[in-house]
């Protein structure tokens, strides 16, 4: 069929079946996304005749005769950018920029009537990342962005390098890629909760055409392992097969196929014949702690499972002090018990990767290639050469543009199969993803039940605080003992207390794995702490600020919690009072936010929340610039970037050791092959460890060009200074160029590497604050204003670091309003759809004002803290806060949806009939 | 997804022929209900007979005073309609209540009326379901269902009808124009959906074949105010927990007419019959509205977790008709 696409004419068939955007897409416009697949994302906007529609939902033989615009086409044809274009550059409206295309093509299409209800107009196009402010701000058309100036880059608006890619949908995602004679995997999944395989018969799978292989547990490795991926993998039990004779949830992987073509694999899938004993299950982790409850991992020591025998694949226990002296000494008292749910990462691109073969494998310089959208690259690659014996220099792990992550890609979900594949067929080999398969066959957030005790005395005091979790972390044990530390380490901290007593447990059960999600444990604990500080305080009849002022730790002060003391945390920088402040501020200034609607109840609350600004245990960072032959920089980086920004600021940073603009420094980066090691992104060390290894690389190459230029041209080494693309000696000017070329020379590089290993570590700080307006007859539930405070030391991008604020709190409302991934009595999830598991959209966001503390931290490089998991934290309690203000009941089970919120109304009287 | 023959023919006539010799054929309007159903294997038709660009893409005035909508006509182009927005508020409102810009400009009026429930085992080929496979059990009685009917449901399924545009066509009396190999024929719009009873695999009154050609909406009222309101779970796109259309005509400040439909709360767009005989000749204030909506949902019967859309469904519908009602008052439009 002939259709014209972005101008040019095309005269190709489209296979049976096929949507536009699969079409365009094999067509070589990759600007087109797959995020949802169902007409739910937007990702995937196209305009046909003008109009935009989601490619995925529309048949690609309707496009014949039509005229179809992707973003790649939304430019004029003189170079320039659309104006829409223009403006997401601008206000950087983007973050890992997965949705941007969708968004572009939904904006170009408003007339100036949609341009004035946004939240109408953006209705169909979901974004994860920006919270949306950035977004309306591009539409708007607000400039954020400020021109580089020579060795002034920290703290200065910067844009994201990848911004030209990320508007014109020329940035490359993992999927991005036409690789010639790929094969695509495909896999069929449990349908029972625990099951052993007693026989598969592969012979019907195997008979469709264009299948190539059929994968079982007989083919995969003995070995166990872990899909958490750590610096140190013994932190996580070794409870997984690539491919298990029994399986322990409804999804877990049973077979995979591999074939010509998608439908081809997805064939095969329904003809793999599979022969299972069905088994107890069970999916209450109270229940599975029981005797006599179907043990899930009867495993040995070798596991490195707490007590296989109780389904506890982690626990901890520690008490400071007297929990029971403290409360006998307590004149008021608090004890509840709080519930959070299952929520899913939902970043926009799917897990997924691809793997090829550099050369002939067998051959001594023969490798395979594996592009994943992954936080970590290297970790990845460690555990693929464990697991199938495999030398490292024979693999290489490669991270496109990653489009999010949020945690969920710090597990090796996906490529293990995928590689096993590969090894098999000796063929390049597909496996993407798809939505619902997210939804069931990925991680969720570990969804903790938290029973909390406090006790004060009547000056306001805290004098006792216990706590009993228990966390479900699912069918395996992927971040279960680490999310459960981490989430009573600075919950318990962050308070003086002389009395403190955490038991906690994370328990196996039959169904969906959780895994590491933004917060790592503490915004669950931190929901119970915070909302049980605000009883605490109304007891006392104290405003619940000034109860949190008076139990704060002190700048000085030791972080104690009950579980152990962390040798190498300090409190680098103090903001914790500041934000404390900035919160009571906004209260006492006139109400300038949303006016409520009439006969709703009104209320405001706040919380805090403290986080490690990284893992404990080490992590490692290795960086290395270079001088190019042009004078330029090029900056060598491990950690992945999937929309949290830090290659914008690993290029401030080395421009402003360097002395330089960032424009003059390029960047390789999450790619195994460009350093020697990277931990990875995830607990929050893109800034602070990547970073700082980035400032010791810079500031040894600029010692290194110093020394060099001096002994060149034969001056006194202080005379000499780092110029924007030259030195600068003693008057003189000495191009880099130049410098470059004597090195050469000389036989010289002109290079520098840097190193960090991620301790001590610091802590970061933060603080929300909402006024709402509840519905008493319905449960709706308006914010009417939103403010957030941040201690991130020095911030390195002021509009990039208050991007990831916004996006933190949207995510959080998300999982305080409305995100659940619910599973039924079998444990199989209910929700795998984004129409079923809603995320925030434009119009559920409120703009959030952003404030930052003036304080600049001892341990970040330049003085920076992390500020990428922590604004998630504070959000959930605040609201919850809030209601209580507003309502006088306290909610302590999470999403507080509107039927669960009126329910509770109601048995409390408050619910006000019609 | 299964492969399947697509065609396209110029003609009703054509399209009714192609279908009528294929007993598991489709039609194909904007595809946004029937391509997701497709790819997820819901769906799994042999041939697709593509209508959306038969001839019946116009929206025009009856002889009657009434408006004549094409089965072909997309959501988006009907939302904005000047004639439905001036005559027709609650149909309009539906629409933009709905979906989203990029779905409406695919979706068709006749594609609307008849995509299929969003209940989660119905979209699950994994799960039993009475309406995708009678006979395999209901398990939404028993577990997730908090989104599901309230009324009219029956022991084989408690799916709701996802259409914001049925509930607004409900509340006008609208007219289905339907053809087939039989001849053509009309089918009251409230005649169009049905409860489920023994038989929840069949969603509508058609049978296989017939093609939903327009809809026809009868003059309105003279004086009368229309509106529609939708309460979900997150502030846009989602669908709807309960909704609520309704047209009211005020005379001295007695009901002298009234329609009200219930969206989300049954297997159909739900004619509220009972409140508005009761409301006939009554003063028009809030005490008569909450006595007869009350009346209405006296039928309701909620499962374990969705209890709350009953007073969430009286609450939205006395408060618009109150706000319907002072409007008439006050003679704003």
């Amino acid at each position: 069929m002939r259709l014209r696409v972005n101008g040019r004419e095309f005269d190709e068939e489209p296979r049976a079946g096929q949507c536009l955007r699969t079409f365009l897409r094999g067509l070589g416009w990759f600007g087109v996304k797959k995020g949802c697949d169902a007409g739910d994302c937007g990702a995937c906007t196209v305009h046909v005749d003008g109009e935009p529609v989601h490619s995925c939902l529309y048949p690609a033989l309707r496009a014949r005769d039509r005229a179809v615009t992707t973003v790649e086409g939304l430019a004029p044809a003189d170079g320039e950018l659309h104006r829409v274009q223009r403006g997401f550059l601008d206000a950087q409206g983007f973050q890992c920029g997965f949705c941007t295309a969708g968004f572009l093509m939904t904006t170009a299409a408003l007339d100036d009537d949609k341009r004035a209800d946004l939240p109408r107009a953006f209705k169909g196009n979901l974004c994860r990342c920006t919270g949306y402010r950035a977004i309306e701000d591009a539409v708007r058309g607000v400039k954020h962005t400020e021109e580089p100036a020579p060795g002034e880059s920290v703290g200065r608006n910067l844009p994201a390098p990848a911004g030209p890619q990320v508007v014109t949908g020329t940035a490359r995602y993992t999927f991005d890629v036409a690789v010639d004679g790929l094969l695509h995997l495909k896999i069929l999944r449990s349908p029972h909760p625990h099951a052993r395989i007693r026989a598969i018969d592969t012979t019907r799978a195997l008979a469709v055409p264009g299948v190539r292989a059929v994968l079982t547990h007989h083919d995969a490795p003995e070995r166990l392992f872990s899909t958490a991926r750590h610096e140190h993998p013994e932190e996580d039990p070794d409870d997984t097969r690539v491919l298990d004779d029994v399986v322990r949830y409804v999804g877990q992987r049973v077979a995979a196929v591999v074939a010509d073509s998608e439908a081809a694999a997805e064939e095969g899938c329904r003809r793999v014949e599979v022969d299972y004993e069905e088994l107890p299950y069970v999916i209450d982790p109270e229940e599975a702690m029981r005797p006599g409850a179907p043990v899930i991992h009867p495993k040995g020591d070798e596991a490195r499972i707490a007590r296989p025998q109780d389904n506890v694949v982690g626990e901890t226990h520690g008490e400071v002090g007297d929990v029971e002296a403290g409360f006998a000494q307590s004149d008021v008292l608090h004890e509840q018990t709080f519930r959070t749910q299952r929520v899913q990462h939902a970043s926009l691109e799917t897990h997924g990767a691809v793997a090829w073969f550099e050369g002939d494998f067998d051959a001594p310089d023969g490798r395979l290639v594996v592009r994943s959208s992954t936080q970590t690259p290297f970790l990845t690659r460690r555990a693929l050469c464990t697991l199938y014996d495999l030398p490292q220099e024979k693999v290489r792990v490669v991270a496109g543009r990653v489009g999010g992550g949020f945690g969920g890609k710090q597990e090796m979900l996906v490529e293990d199969i995928v590689v096993l594949a590969a090894l098999r067929t000796r063929r390049p080999v597909k496996l993407e993803y798809t939505r619902p398969e997210q939804f069931f066959g990925a991680t969720t957030r570990h969804p903790f039940t938290i029973e909390v005790k406090a006790g004060a005395s009547r000056d306001g005091l805290l004098k006792s605080m216990r706590m009993r979790i228990v966390s479900n972390t699912g069918a395996y044990g992927n971040h279960g003992p680490a999310v459960l530390f981490h989430g009573c380490g600075e919950s318990f901290a962050v308070y003086r207390c002389p009395n403190k007593k955490v038991d906690g447990y994370a328990v196996y059960t039959n169904t969906v794995p959780a895994g590491a999600f933004r917060g790592y444990g503490l915004g669950q604990v931190v929901f119970a702490v915070e909302s049980v500080m605000d009883e605490l305080a109304r007891r006392l009849d104290l405003d619940p600020m000034e109860f949190r002022r008076r139990n704060i730790i002190a700048a000085d002060e030791e972080m104690i919690a009950p579980g152990g003391v962390e040798e190498d945390l300090h409190i680098g920088s103090y903001g914790l009072d500041t934000c404390v402040e900035v919160v009571r501020r906004a209260i006492a200034e006139p109400d300038h936010g949303e006016a409520p609607p009439d006969g709703w109840l009104v209320g405001q609350g706040a919380a805090l929340s403290m986080i490690a600004t990284g893992p404990p245990g080490g992590h490692i960072a290795d960086a290395r610039v270079v001088l190019q032959p042009d004078g330029g920089y090029e900056l060598s980086v491990g950690t992945a970037e999937f929309g949290n920004g830090t290659t914008t600021v690993h290029r401030q940073i080395a421009a402003g050791e360097l002395g330089t603009t960032v424009d003059r420094v390029t960047i390789r980066q999450s790619d195994t092959d460009v350093v020697r090691h990277d931990t990875g992104a995830f607990g929050s060390t893109g800034t602070v460890v990547a970073g700082k290894a980035t400032l010791r690389a810079s500031q040894a190459l600029a010692a290194l060009v110093l020394d060099f230029a001096a002994q060149h041209l034969g001056v006194a080494r202080e005379s000499c200074a780092m110029a924007e693309d030259a030195v600068v000696c003693a008057g003189r000017r000495v191009p880099l160029k130049e410098l470059y070329e004597a090195a050469r020379t000389a036989d010289r590089e002109l290079a520098a590497d840097g190193h960090f290993g991620g301790t001590p570590r610091s802590v970061a700080f933060n603080a929300q604050w909402f006024r709402v307006a509840v519905d008493p007859a319905s449960g709706e539930i308006r914010i009417l204003r939103s403010v957030h405070a941040a201690d991130a030391g020095q911030v390195m991008n002021p509009m990039q670091c208050r991007g990831q604020v916004e996006g933190g709190v949207a995510q959080a409302l998300g999982a305080t309003l409305f995100e659940e991934v619910v599973v039924d009595e079998r444990g199989a999830v209910t929700t795998a759809a984004f129409r079923r598991y809603h995320l925030p959209t434009y119009a559920d966001t409120p703009r959030t004002e952003v404030h930052f503390t003036p304080t600049r931290d001892a341990i970040g490089p330049l003085g920076a803290k992390s500020m990428s998991e922590s604004p998630f934290n504070p959000v959930a309690p605040a609201l919850a806060n809030a209601l209580r203000d507003a309502t006088g009941v306290r909610f302590t089970r999470l999403p507080l949806t509107r039927d669960r919120v009126w329910l509770g109304l109601r048995d409390h009287g408050v619910a006000r009939e019609a | 997804m299964k492969t399947f023959q697509y065609e396209r023919p110029a003609d009703a006539d054509t399209a009714v022929a192609l279908l009528a010799d294929a007993p598991t054929g489709a039609y194909l309007g904007g595809g946004t209900n029937l391509v997701d159903l497709m790819k997820l294997g819901v769906a799994a038709p042999d041939l697709l007979v593509d209508v959306s660009r038969l001839p019946f893409d116009a929206v025009e005035e009856t002889g009657t005073g009434g408006l004549r909508i094409g089965a072909a006509v997309r959501n988006s182009t009907l939302a904005v309609h000047p004639l439905v927005r001036e005559r027709y508020p609650v149909l309009s409102q539906a629409l933009l209540s709905g979906a989203s810009t990029q779905l409406r400009n695919a979706a068709t009026v006749g594609g609307n009326l008849l995509q299929r429930t969003r209940c989660p085992y119905f979209q699950d080929v994994g799960k039993p379901c009475n309406k995708r496979r009678p006979g395999t059990g209901c398990p939404a009685r028993e577990g997730a269902h908090r989104d599901l009917a309230v009324l009219g449901a029956s022991e084989h399924c408690v799916a709701t009808n996802p259409s914001d545009m049925a509930v607004a066509l409900a509340a006008l009396d609208a007219i289905v124009d339907v053809a087939s190999g039989h001849g053509p024929r009309r089918v009251p719009l409230t005649d169009l959906h049905r409860l489920p009873g023994d038989a929840p695999d069949r969603d509508t009154t058609l049978r296989h074949g017939e093609l939903i050609t327009a809809v026809e909406l009868p003059p309105p009222m003279p004086g009368a105010r229309s509106a529609y309101r939708k309460a979900r779970d997150r502030a846009s796109y989602a669908f709807a927990l309960a909704s609520v259309g309704a047209v009211l005509q005020v005379r001295e400040g007695l009901v002298h007419h009234v329609r009200v439909a219930f969206g989300a709360l049954a297997a159909k767009p739900w004619r509220a019959r009972t409140a508005e005989e009761a409301l006939l000749g009554e003063p028009a204030t809030t005490a008569s509205f909450d006595d007869a909506v009350r009346h209405e949902l006296a039928a309701a019967r909620p499962l374990r977790d969705n209890g709350y859309k009953v007073p969430l469904a009286r609450r939205m519908a006395v408060s618009m008709l109150t706000e319907l009602a002072a409007a008439s008052a006050g003679g704003t439009p």
